[in-house]
């Protein structure tokens, strides 16, 4: 396990009474939510003086939430809290020195020879005003090298973010405390390989965990849990999701089986299997599945907004369908993320056709995900005549062309959506189904290198 | 104020593994995708919004044990969630990629609590002195250490002030892809490496010659592809695929490409008048700019090399329901240049030259020039019957030996077998006038009597199409020309005579609303 050391520097930093105690020996775990949201534990030894004492907490994470801070150890009691983002800058170790005593050192340019002497700081107001002596002068007004020294760094300046805690120790002693607390910055979802194969309709599917961190600290050998669900956050943290929201229903019919994973709740959890660091900024993936020969359905499909008429043919999207059951499919519940479809070209090397969002999708789902248009095969939706039956009646008789360059003969699922209020079918050249109220669904089949024509007569009332 | 004591942690790295390096790509594959929502037109070379897929074949030198295997100089623009490592032994725990590159800031960032010596040159002598000391901060770009004499911030004392480290803190110069890999014995392995970057796009580029006659015309194409990325790809097998992909809008993790030593220091003396330099007005505020900034500035917005290659045909293959484009021999696709390769070359493909204007309501207009359009079908028979892909179109004619451009448009992808429809554009020789000369109603339902004048000066007779677009429930009563149907719409399909003209007359119905 990765060991934290202490490094104290000169004796100006060295320890007065009620002196801060750096912790040390850890063991940190962080539990990663899909929502840039983790619950961090930092579980390290802390040697507790007994009596009131600070314990800073130097590394945490730079986007804690520090309302969610708490330190668990036995026999101690909090006093408070304090989350200094004072950065230590230049400017401010000036800012904090007004009323306190510097060292300057001047340089003479032509000779080099240094003078010391001791100035206070007066303002630093647009330029810093020093008294000398007796004397009032502007810091470094004649462009002259002058060096300033200060002796020491002002209690809550940090070159990070600290957490500080204040507590009352009921015993002395070196006993192991945990720090736990809410953060964002760090986020996981799924990357999914599919292969598929053309010649036996087959994929092989690989799933990859992807983790990511920008929350400006390392985590050095961390218990990394990951769980596949988004808490609601009250405050500041939700993010409604702007990609979540599919365009067409990928999951045509949700699962209803258990695998194996471990649940918390109705979350499931991806440990992973050994400690790792999650350096800042970094991408990270671990695999979780590895699938092999899960037959796959190729297909199309063509959706129609109601009246959608067009003068070119409109490409049909290509889908691929497959289950994540145990029996022929993938056999696991999928984390949300995205998957990305490749196939074998001519040469035999996998090139990528296209890529779908997937959400998080029980065991035993039909997934049916488009990974984009077909180049030969596309349909013209063509509204031949519109005729007004009645005061809100009307009759719309509508044409779908469809043609396919493909060699191989193809079955296009035709949707026509918007079928709203009273719409019924009076007249079609084959026969639908209806999907919803809403849709009307036809199989189409179309030859090789050949064409098809469905026409369907619609009635509409509103 | 009260002076508190002031300690560092430094957490040491966990047992690291070692690190090795992957030997440089033996073999590389690249396949350029177009931008997915781009239906049709060139691609911008000053925003390249397409991307590719590159495969790379590496030896590795793999000893037994746990290893950091590193692959350098993948593309820029990675998306590293796509990167697919083949040919490894079981036991490869995770794969990485660093955001964090090498820069002078990130410097000063890895050596914080470290270390370090500070070198103080005198302007005048050169005489250079040494000191050891500690970083403490490198907060909002500015620099505060530590020496024996005390805490002093970096080039605040108008000294030449630097700072020497003792290594690079671990990182790297170009955007690294790493794999952690326990392998039970020594072995030496070719591993593929694929992932998808940004930062590419091609496109179809034709030209159309007109024959003298019009009545045919020469097509001819080129695929243009472009890497607008800071890393090349030298003799690597290439292709283009053809045909929309989907791509979800997933956002790539950033890179921080660092920025200088801003060392912003205190107010400095300002008894006169010259204004503070802006670097030390907003320098916090700049150096986050400066991070997401740098994220996506690895590619300078001109590209610096356009290559043209030996007119040598790409090879077409089915890839699903995509084409894929194989050029032929293997070719260097270099960092930031676009390149042309030769798509087809196909002579006296028949065509019908179609004019035509869409009356889009019952309503009088002035006279406007009738649209010209180039009509084949994407057939053998005519010389073509192969997939179009998507792209940008020029057109030419031939004017006593001279080529003259006529006329440049879009082209979206067409399948085999497809009506092929190029755009030349208005033409003014031939005009449509439109009156309304009598509207009735609304009693029972509306009635509108329309009169369209078409004139033509061209000295040849020509086909024009007059395309109605009525509103809904909407019928023609009567009309003194044939009525045709065309996309469910009610269309006339004329001829005009040479330096003559026609006039249709109709009368549309609508019912009483």
């Amino acid at each position: 396990m990765g060991g934290a050391r202490l490094i104290v520097f000169g004796c100006l930093l060295c320890a007065s009474a009620g002196a801060p105690v750096i912790a040390a020996d850890r063991t940190v775990s962080v539990t990663i939510y899909n929502d840039d949201l983790a619950l961090v534990q930092d579980r390290r030894d802390i040697d507790i003086k007994g009596g009131r004492q600070r314990i800073e907490f130097e590394d945490v994470s730079a986007q804690i939430r520090p309302e969610t801070a708490s330190l668990a150890a036995a026999d101690i009691s909090i006093v408070e809290q304090n989350f200094d983002f004072d950065l230590l800058t230049p400017a401010k170790l000036m800012e904090k020195a007004v009323g306190q005593e510097v060292t300057i050192v001047r340089v003479n340019p032509a000779t080099g020879a240094e003078t010391r002497e001791q100035a206070l700081v007066l303002a630093t107001n647009r330029g810093v005003v020093l008294k000398i002596g007796q004397r009032i002068e502007v810091l470094r007004d004649d462009g002259l090298p002058v060096r300033v020294i200060f002796d020491k760094v002002p209690d809550n300046l940090r070159a990070h973010p600290t957490l500080s805690v204040t507590v009352i120790g009921g015993r002395a002693g070196t006993r192991p405390a945990t720090l736990s607390y809410l953060t964002p910055g760090l986020g996981w979802r799924a990357d999914y390989v599919a292969l598929y194969s053309e010649s036996d309709g087959k994929i092989d599917v690989q799933g990859w965990v992807t983790l990511t961190n920008s929350s400006g600290v390392t985590y050095d050998h961390a218990h990394t849990l990951l769980v596949a669900g988004s808490p609601t956050q009250v405050d500041g943290g939700a993010r409604p999701n702007r990609f979540r929201a599919p365009q067409a229903a990928v999951m045509q019919q949700p699962g209803t089986e258990s695998g194996g994973r471990e649940r918390l709740g109705d979350y499931y959890l991806y440990p992973l299997a050994e400690p790792t660091t999650i350096a800042n900024l970094q991408t990270k993936q671990v695999s979780f599945l590895d699938v092999h020969g899960v037959p796959a359905e190729h297909g199309y499909e063509f959706h129609n907004q109601w009246l959608g008429t067009s003068e070119t043919p409109q490409s049909a999207r290509t889908i691929y369908s497959f289950s994540t059951g145990a029996h022929a499919g993938l056999g696991d519940q999928l984390p949300a993320g995205i998957l990305r479809f490749y196939m074998r070209d001519k040469h035999g090397d996998p090139q990528f056709i296209g890529e779908s969002r997937i959400d998080h999708t029980p065991m035993g789902s039909t997934l049916s995900l488009a990974t984009g248009d077909a180049f030969d095969v596309k349909v013209r939706a063509v509204v031949d005549k519109r005729t007004r039956l009645g005061n809100r009646d009307w009759q719309s008789d509508i044409r779908y062309e469809l043609s396919n360059a493909l060699p191989r003969p193809v079955t296009v699922k035709l949707l026509q959506e918007g079928l709203w209020g009273d719409s019924r079918i009076t007249a079609e050249s084959q026969k639908s189904t209806r999907r919803s109220a809403d849709t009307a669904e036809w199989a189409v089949t179309v030859a090789a290198n050949g064409k098809s024509t469905l026409t369907a007569t619609f009635e509409t009332r509103y | 104020m009260r002076w508190a004591t002031w300690a560092w942690v430094l957490a040491t790295a966990p047992a690291a593994a070692d690190d090795i390096a992957a030997s440089p790509p033996a073999e590389l594959s690249v396949t350029v995708y177009r931008a997915p929502f781009r239906a049709a037109g060139s691609i911008n070379l000053d925003g390249l919004a397409g991307f590719a897929l590159v495969s790379e074949v590496r030896t590795v030198h793999l000893p037994a044990g746990l290893r950091r295997l590193r692959f350098e100089g993948v593309a820029d623009g990675i998306e590293p969630a796509s990167a697919i490592v083949t040919g490894l032994p079981p036991g490869v725990i995770e794969k990485n990629r660093e955001g964090k590159l090498l820069s002078p800031s990130a410097l000063i960032a890895a050596a914080l609590g470290k270390p370090v010596t500070l070198l103080r040159t005198d302007r005048k002598t050169g005489k250079r002195q040494r000191l050891d000391g500690t970083l403490l901060s490198d907060a909002e770009g500015g620099v505060v250490f530590q020496t024996s004499e005390g805490i002093e911030a970096l080039r605040c004392s108008g000294l030449a002030e630097t700072f020497s480290f003792a290594d690079v803190g671990g990182l790297a110069a170009k955007p690294t892809l790493s794999v952690l890999v326990r392998s039970a014995q020594a072995s030496t392995r070719t591993v593929t490496l694929s992932y998808l970057a940004r930062n590419f796009d091609w496109a179809a580029d034709y030209v159309t010659t007109l024959s003298s006659d019009g009545k045919t015309m020469d097509l001819g194409a080129w695929v243009t592809l472009a890497n607008g990325n800071g890393v090349g790809f030298p003799s690597a097998r290439t292709q283009v695929v053809a045909g929309r992909v989907n791509r979800e809008n997933g956002e790539v993790e950033p890179l921080d490409a660092g920025g200088p030593i801003l060392a912003a220091c205190w107010p400095r003396g300002s008894t006169s008048d010259i204004p503070a330099p802006a670097y030390l007005q907003f320098a916090g505020a700049e150096s986050r700019d400066r991070m997401f900034k740098n994220s996506v500035a690895a590619a300078p917005s001109a590209l610096q090399e356009v290559v043209v290659t030996a007119a040598q045909n790409v090879r077409q293959e089915q890839l699903g329901d995509l084409k894929l484009y194989r050029i032929p021999e293997r070719t260097t696709v270099a960092s930031r240049q676009s390149k042309q390769v030769r798509l087809m070359d196909r002579q006296r493909i028949p065509i019908a030259r179609v004019y035509g204007a869409d009356l889009a309501e019952d309503e009088s207009a002035p006279q406007t020039p009738a649209h010209l359009l180039l009509r084949t079908l994407n057939s053998t028979a005519n010389h073509l019957g192969l997939p179009l892909p998507s792209g940008h179109v020029a057109v030419f004619a031939t004017s006593s030996g001279e080529k003259l451009l006529l006329h440049e448009s879009d082209i979206q992808d067409r399948a085999v077998d497809e009506k092929v429809e190029i755009d030349l554009g208005d033409s003014p020789d031939v005009q449509v006038t439109v009156e309304k000369e009598t509207a009735t109603g609304p009693v029972r339902s509306q009635v509108h009597a329309m009169r369209v004048d078409i004139a033509n000066a061209h000295r040849a007779d020509i086909k024009f199409e007059l395309r109605l677009q009525l509103r809904a429930g909407g019928r023609i009563m009567h009309a003194d020309h044939p009525v045709g149907t065309k996309n469910g719409r009610p269309l006339f399909d004329l001829t005009i005579p040479a330096n003559g003209s026609v006039t249709v007359r109709y009368q549309t119905e609508y019912p009483r609303s």
